[in-house]
């Protein structure tokens, strides 16, 4: 039975937040700066998605403190979050209009 | 019957002042007690259980000869789209959540649910959502769409009333009730069972509830993103499901059965849970293989967001979605018969006693495998294409939905009604009941198993004589009927039990959980001391200390009151209550409530000029409900009131 | 905004001051009540975006094949709208300093902090009215054209879960100005919070998805 006095979970200096922040911002420049490139779409999809990634993880781990926190909150967003993903992906190739695999 | 001697928790803690701020009817509309508001939603359902059967009826008169003229093409429509429509979101789903409102908690050791003001705004937004559902009868016609709303039928072109915008609206209002719920039960059950209830001691009825909380607020969603894209649809000409403007009618099937395959889980899994807690308590046995009926429910939860599709065989969709579609269909069918078969060894050799709980808790074991097996058939897309649209599946889900949840739900109801009224209901009357509602369903519902597989085609308002439908037809629909008698003498027993039925005892069936060890009906705050657990089956720890019980696989029974020594050495001292303290009663949910009622308004008619204002004033009426809800929070803040 | 009753076995005597946290209400799974329930909400509302994204990602295809398709590389402008996203991703900074301000009792830079979230909060809203306005006028509606529909549609939607976020945090800012030693106000501020970063990152995924790729 839980009954402990729970410190403060994740909390980090005000620099942190900061320096979190400024790498965030570096991302999204990065991100826009690509796009310039004009590189294969092939290429420059992934390259996106995992930038997206990063910033997606670092708001979530460290602005929402997900990181060191409960894992009852960390599950209450992952499950959600993967079935998200799938569902995406599986309308993705429903719509594909690939011949055979739907429509 | 057992009588409990011994309080199951630690210190007794002196009552709550009983506080009458309110009292009568307005006791009910500020009630944050998750007791009555499980009473409101029971009582709602069944009545809007009572309206979805008349529909039926009126159906089946109809369909009762070839070629008949009672109801006209479109009102029939409008009858197949309200009884499916009343019957899954408006029957079904409140009986399911009212039943757990009022048992969830009380099972767990709590003295409410962990949002009780959230919880009462449920309630109200399911009854005006419903009733905004029917207004529509009075606002130019009800929807004539099917409960699946398939489009580009929901276009306003083809559809040109607004009933279809008033299905929108009033699910959109239901849903928010639903998943507002259901994130209540999920926090509920994770975080405020009693000490020493592990989730592995947890009753098979909480799980169940939770699994089905999950399910639902994932989703509700897609449901919300079509129907909301098809309110746009109507009023706005965007291109969403229109196929001349480049949209997609298939786009709508996946959002809609993406939701719609999990619903019938949702309908499902807490009736499972119910007759997972009758068959153990009228068999005198504990339930065979907790954990695996367990971890089925959350495989089939799992599993249920995977098989969409399998509603959609005849679309086209190509042979790898069908095969992965069908294969994912059929795997389902290994934890739902999991389940089955740990009920039946539930039952084998154990002490049957036959009351009317556990004549609906076989029926429904025994219904829900044969609506199962047509279900597997189903899953074939080859035996699909001959299936799929004709009344062999309006067999199947029948089977499943009626013979399958109201059978659960009337099971439920039985078993919990002594501890909801405070009465005994007429076991007689019950049983003649019981009867009469298991022939009538099948004599009902079975012949279209036949006239399906014969060629029937659903959906329709009539059909030629001489097809091979007609006898069956009428034999369904006199099933009809006499199952609607079936229901009045329900309605009978539970009114005149209510009214003159003996007093119940608190634990009338013997039962393992601690909702049986309150009075019957329990007090506001449920229980004088928060119970301490110390097994899967607390009550009979104290009434049967001494019964034998292994509680891990491998080791050597020992007595339960010896195991209850070791339990509380191992957990030690724990902290006590100083104090019970309850929500207070308020009006805020219902204002917020109403709100959001005339703010939907707005949105249906959101395309007539100067409708926005009504949205405006909803809103408005919907700050002030939050405004009064957030002033209550800290009026009831525990961290406040502990100064005293 | 509700509070679960106190039947746990926690000692609920504390005293409230503005300096020290205070024993947090827990629950059997250990975690307070409140903020697992808006998690929870959070993953209902990530398949909510996730079906409106899915739209979305559908219809580019299709809107690029048809006639009187709108290519949205022509009409969206990259600059302004990176500037959006700068913005609600700063706005998550500032967030997330007012609540470290907060928990350790500095009430000036709390006020600071969260007021900026709400004002970065309202800058993205003007922006994306903005954006909007010029889309009209340049003939992209929501009956336009398949892009039309299901753009104004997803961002439209998630302008207005910022502007639900926004007025939350206003809320929560004269809420916590006003009753400054409620014990309660370092996990409503959470909360506020919570929400407001899942409105930016839903942001995030809608810039990469819609905007750049």
């Amino acid at each position: 039975m839980e009954m402990t006095h729970a410190h403060e979970e994740g909390a980090h200096s005000p620099r942190f937040y900061w320096i979190v922040g400024g790498v965030l911002a570096a991302i999204t420049i990065v991100e826009v700066l690509i796009t310039l490139i004009h590189l294969p779409h092939p290429l420059l999809v992934p390259i996106l998605l995992v930038l997206s990634v990063i910033k997606g993880a670092g708001v979530i781990m460290f602005f929402m403190h997900l990181r060191g926190d409960r894992p009852p909150y960390q599950v209450m967003f992952l499950i959600p979050f993967t079935l998200a993903v799938t569902f995406i992906l599986f309308f993705l190739l429903l719509f594909s209009q690939h011949v055979g695999i739907a429509g | 019957m057992a009588v409990v001697e011994r309080p199951l928790g630690g210190v007794t803690v002196p009552k709550p002042p009983e506080t009458n701020e309110y009292a009568g009817w307005e006791s009910w509309l500020t009630t944050v007690d998750h007791k009555k508001i499980g009473i409101m939603y029971i009582v709602g359902a069944f009545v809007f259980f009572l309206i979805g059967g008349i529909e039926a009826l009126l159906m089946r008169t109809q369909l009762g000869t070839p070629n008949n003229t009672f109801l006209t093409p479109d009102v029939y429509n409008q009858m197949m789209t309200m009884h499916g429509t009343t019957m899954v979101f408006l029957a079904i789903m409140p009986f399911n959540v009212g039943i757990a409102n009022f048992v969830v908690p009380l099972m767990i050791g709590a003295r409410d649910m962990a949002f009780p003001r959230l919880n009462a705004l449920s309630i109200w937004l399911f009854f005006f959502g419903g009733l905004m559902l029917y207004f529509s009868f009075m606002a130019g016609g009800a929807p004539a769409v099917g409960w699946f709303a398939y489009a580009p039928l929901t276009m306003k072109q083809y559809s040109p009333t607004f009933g279809v915008d008033y299905w929108i609206i009033g699910l959109l209002l239901t849903g928010i009730a639903s998943i507002s719920g259901s994130l209540n039960f999920i926090v509920t059950i994770l975080n405020m069972r009693a000490p020493g209830m592990t989730m592995n001691r947890m009753p098979l009825y909480v799980w169940m509830t939770l699994i089905t909380s999950f399910i639902l607020v994932f989703a509700f969603p897609s449901l919300t993103a079509g129907q909301i894209a098809l309110l746009f649809d109507r009023h706005f000409d965007t291109r969403f499901f229109n196929p001349a403007q480049g949209g997609d009618a298939v786009l709508w099937m996946h959002l809609f059965w993406f939701f719609g395959h999990p619903e019938v889980y949702i309908l499902i899994l807490p009736t499972m849970g119910i007759v997972s807690e009758v068959l153990p308590t009228f068999s005198r046995k504990p339930i065979f293989g907790y954990a695996f009926v367990a971890y089925s429910g959350v495989a089939i939860g799992f599993l249920g967001f995977l098989v969409w599709a399998h509603h959609m065989f005849g679309v086209g969709l190509g042979p790898l979605a069908n095969a992965f579609f069908s294969g994912a269909s059929m795997l389902i069918a290994i934890p739902t018969g999991v389940k089955i078969f740990n009920w039946i060894a539930t039952m084998y050799l154990g002490s049957i006693s036959l009351k009317t709980p556990m004549y609906y808790a076989i029926g429904f074991v025994s219904m829900f495998i044969i609506g199962g097996i047509s279900g597997i058939t189903l899953a074939s897309p080859p035996i699909d294409l001959q299936q799929t649209d004709s009344y062999y599946v309006v067999a199947h889900f029948h089977y499943v939905l009626f013979g399958g949840s109201i059978f659960g739900i009337f099971a439920g109801m039985h078993y919990w009604f002594p501890k909801i009224t405070g009465r005994m209901y007429n076991e007689t009357l019950g049983k003649i009941q019981f009867w009469l509602t298991f022939l009538s369903f099948n004599i009902t519902f079975f012949p279209m198993h036949i006239t399906g597989t014969n060629g029937m085609p659903r959906r329709i308002y009539t059909y030629e004589a001489g097809m091979g439908w007609d006898v069956y037809n009428l034999i369904s629909t006199f099933g009809s009927f006499l199952m609607a008698f079936g229901i009045l003498v329900l309605v009978w027993n539970a009114i005149t039990s209510i009214r003159n039925g003996p007093p119940a005892p608190n634990d009338p069936w013997d039962g393992s959980s601690l909702e049986w060890s309150t009075p019957s009906p329990p007090p506001a705050h449920n229980f004088d001391t928060i119970p301490i657990v110390y097994s899967r089956r607390p009550l009979w720890d104290t009434k049967y200390p001494d019964l034998d019980a292994a509680f891990d696989i491998g080791t050597k029974a020992v007595s339960r009151r010896e195991k209850i020594e070791q339990e509380k050495a191992r957990m030690g001292e724990l902290p006590t209550e100083s104090h019970i303290h309850m929500p207070s009663p308020t009006y805020s949910p219902l204002i917020a409530a109403f709100g959001i009622l005339v703010a939907g308004f707005g949105a249906i008619y959101i395309s007539v000029p100067f409708a926005f204002i009504a949205g405006l004033i909803g809103l408005v009426i919907l700050g002030v409900g939050i405004f009064g809800w957030v002033r209550d929070s800290r009026r009831d803040s525990p961290y406040l009131v502990s100064q005293h | 905004m509700s509070t679960p009753p106190t039947h746990t076995t926690q000692d609920t005597h504390g005293t409230p001051s503005s300096h020290a946290a205070p024993a947090p209400m827990l629950g059997s799974l250990g975690v307070d009540s409140r903020k697992l329930g808006v998690w929870a909400f959070i993953g209902s509302e990530t398949l909510f975006f996730a079906a409106l994204i899915t739209i979305y990602l559908i219809m580019a295809p299709v809107n690029m094949a048809r006639s009187d398709a709108q290519d949205p590389k022509e009409f969206l402008d990259i600059a302004f709208t990176s500037l959006l996203a700068a913005i609600l991703l700063a706005s998550s900074l500032t967030m997330v300093l007012a609540l470290a301000a907060n928990k350790r009792g500095d009430t000036r830079q709390f006020r600071i902090w969260h007021l900026a979230t709400v004002i970065l909060g309202f800058c993205f809203l003007g922006g994306q009215v903005y954006e909007f306005n010029k889309l009209l006028h340049e003939g992209v509606t929501l009956s336009s054209s398949l892009f039309g529909t299901s753009f104004f549609v997803l961002t439209g939607f998630h302008g207005t879960h910022v502007a639900i976020g926004a007025i939350w945090l206003l809320s929560t800012f004269f809420k916590v100005t006003k009753y400054p030693d409620s014990p309660e106000n370092a996990m409503d501020i959470e909360l506020a919070g919570l929400y407001w970063h899942f409105v930016d990152l839903v942001w995030v995924a809608i810039f990469t998805l819609i905007y750049l790729i």
